[in-house]
């Protein structure tokens, strides 16, 4: 079976299933990311006044503050960027940019879940916050930003494929495009705790994680000539 | 006066006069001359957004038609854009502190979101300065132009959509909700920013093309003496 014949679910399904493979050999994520980010949950306590400070108030905001960090860190690991000789490899072969973008996306997405479900208990056990939104619904504001971020970290990934600067320059470009789905995700728990309608902030998560994915797939033919 | 001297000087004219205005034109029955920032803030507003929108359109012709100067078009504007954002940022903390009582309101919509704006077109400059090659610059850059400029309507519509302490749009299809006087020295501020930036692009244009050739000119006069250093880092 060439990778031209190979329809675009398959072929982004066959470039996830890549990227989750290196990661299950080479562990980045789970071994470097993982502890790292648990660390940053951990040392923040520790910067501040235990007396004086109410550490329940900084439950979430560390969680997503750490989470968005992390993330990018997910998105752009060392370990998930393709060579050139790789991405020539796939154009050659006619991997459909679109599918190569989607692909990747998906397994960043699935990554930085995990890096966020982990963290979400510890921020909880080291915190100790009042409320505690439902699982479900949290698990699925939690999904859709990590999707919204991987997208918008593989773009900037792809912007920047190749420059020395690659690893400033790529967060610098997701941290402030990134606001939109931190709002959103951010207020739809802060409304399932308040017990408050999360049909506005749920609704602005989804209409960005649906442009990025518009704007990814539209931009991917054009980001392919760029970078190789 | 030469042909190059036009617009700056129609520009400086242009600016004094909207200063004239901006001056004699009437309080505000409750801000009192606090006011006449608004004559500053609002044009640099509405010049960040043009700016910015002739990066994209910029981004989209060099796409489309692969001339280089869309591209130097759409970095000048991105600069000269970038310049007005920080403009608006600054006369509108000076304007809130005594309107508002604060410089800066984390709650403020529009506030947080034209700094977001700045902070994106700041990464769309470090993307052009740290790729040297100006062909794989366009490339990327454009693409980048194209992405950025969601963030435009996000903070024009910004007011409308989150209700904070920021006013709602002044300027709406049903009409103007302020005095003449007021409305002569805002469209006089605009009128001038606008020459003012036409004058800063004909010339960040004109300095964009000689960096191009002589960055083309060191290249011929090394020769093969010198390799040049591998800056992309392309692996």
């Amino acid at each position: 079976m060439t990778a031209g014949a190979a329809g675009f679910w398959t072929q982004a399904i066959a470039i996830a299933k890549r990227d989750l493979m290196v990661e299950t050999r080479g562990g980045e994520v789970l071994g470097v990311v993982l502890p790292f980010a648990a660390v940053a949950v951990f040392v923040v306590p520790l910067a501040t006044d235990a007396l004086a400070t109410r550490l329940d108030q900084l439950a979430y905001p560390v969680f997503w503050l750490v989470g968005l960090l992390f993330s990018m860190q997910v998105a752009l690991r060392q370990t998930g960027t393709e060579s050139l000789t790789q991405r020539r490899t796939l154009a050659l072969l006619g991997m459909d940019p679109a599918a190569r973008f989607t692909g990747r996306s998906l397994a960043a997405a699935a990554l930085t879940t995990a890096v966020l479900i982990v963290i979400a208990p510890l921020t909880i056990l080291f915190y100790d916050p009042d409320e505690i939104p439902a699982v479900g619904p949290s698990l699925l504001a939690i999904i859709g930003f990590a999707l919204g971020l991987s997208m918008l970290s593989t773009l900037a990934g792809d912007v920047t494929v190749g420059l020395r600067t690659r690893s400033s320059l790529a967060p610098l470009i997701v941290a402030p495009v990134s606001v939109p789905l931190l709002i959103g995700a951010s207020q739809t728990l802060e409304a399932l705790i308040r017990d408050r309608s999360t049909m506005a902030p749920a609704l602005l998560l989804t209409v960005t994680v649906l442009s990025l994915a518009v704007t990814g797939v539209l931009t991917a033919p054009a980001l392919e000539e760029a970078t190789t | 006066m030469t042909k190059r001297m036009v617009l700056p000087v129609l520009s400086a004219a242009a600016i004094a006069y909207a200063l004239y205005l901006a001056l004699v034109s009437s309080p505000d029955v409750f801000q009192g001359d606090f006011v006449r920032i608004m004559y500053v803030h609002v044009p640099s507003s509405w010049l960040a957004f043009l700016a910015f929108g002739v990066t994209a359109l910029g981004s989209a012709l060099w796409l489309w038609r692969r001339t280089i100067v869309w591209d130097r078009i759409a970095e000048s504007s991105a600069e000269i854009g970038v310049v007005f954002t920080a403009l608006s940022i600054l006369t509108g903390a000076i304007w809130g502190e005594p309107v508002w009582g604060t410089y800066w309101d984390w709650g403020d919509a529009r506030m947080a979101s034209t700094a977001l704006m700045l902070f994106v077109y700041l990464g769309y400059l470090a993307l052009r300065r740290a790729t040297p090659d100006p062909v794989s610059r366009a490339k990327r850059s454009s693409i980048l132009g194209l992405i950025a400029v969601v963030q435009v309507p996000l903070v024009y519509f910004s007011v409308t959509f989150w209700r904070t302490l920021h006013q709602g749009q002044t300027v709406r299809p049903d009409g103007i909700q302020m005095d003449g006087s007021m409305v002569a020295a805002l469209l006089g501020g605009l009128a001038a920013f606008t020459l003012l930036y036409l004058a800063l692009m004909t010339e960040r244009v004109r300095l964009a093309r000689i960096e191009d050739e002589n960055a083309l000119s060191d290249s011929v006069a090394a020769g093969a003496g010198i390799t040049a250093p591998d800056l992309d880092g392309i692996t």
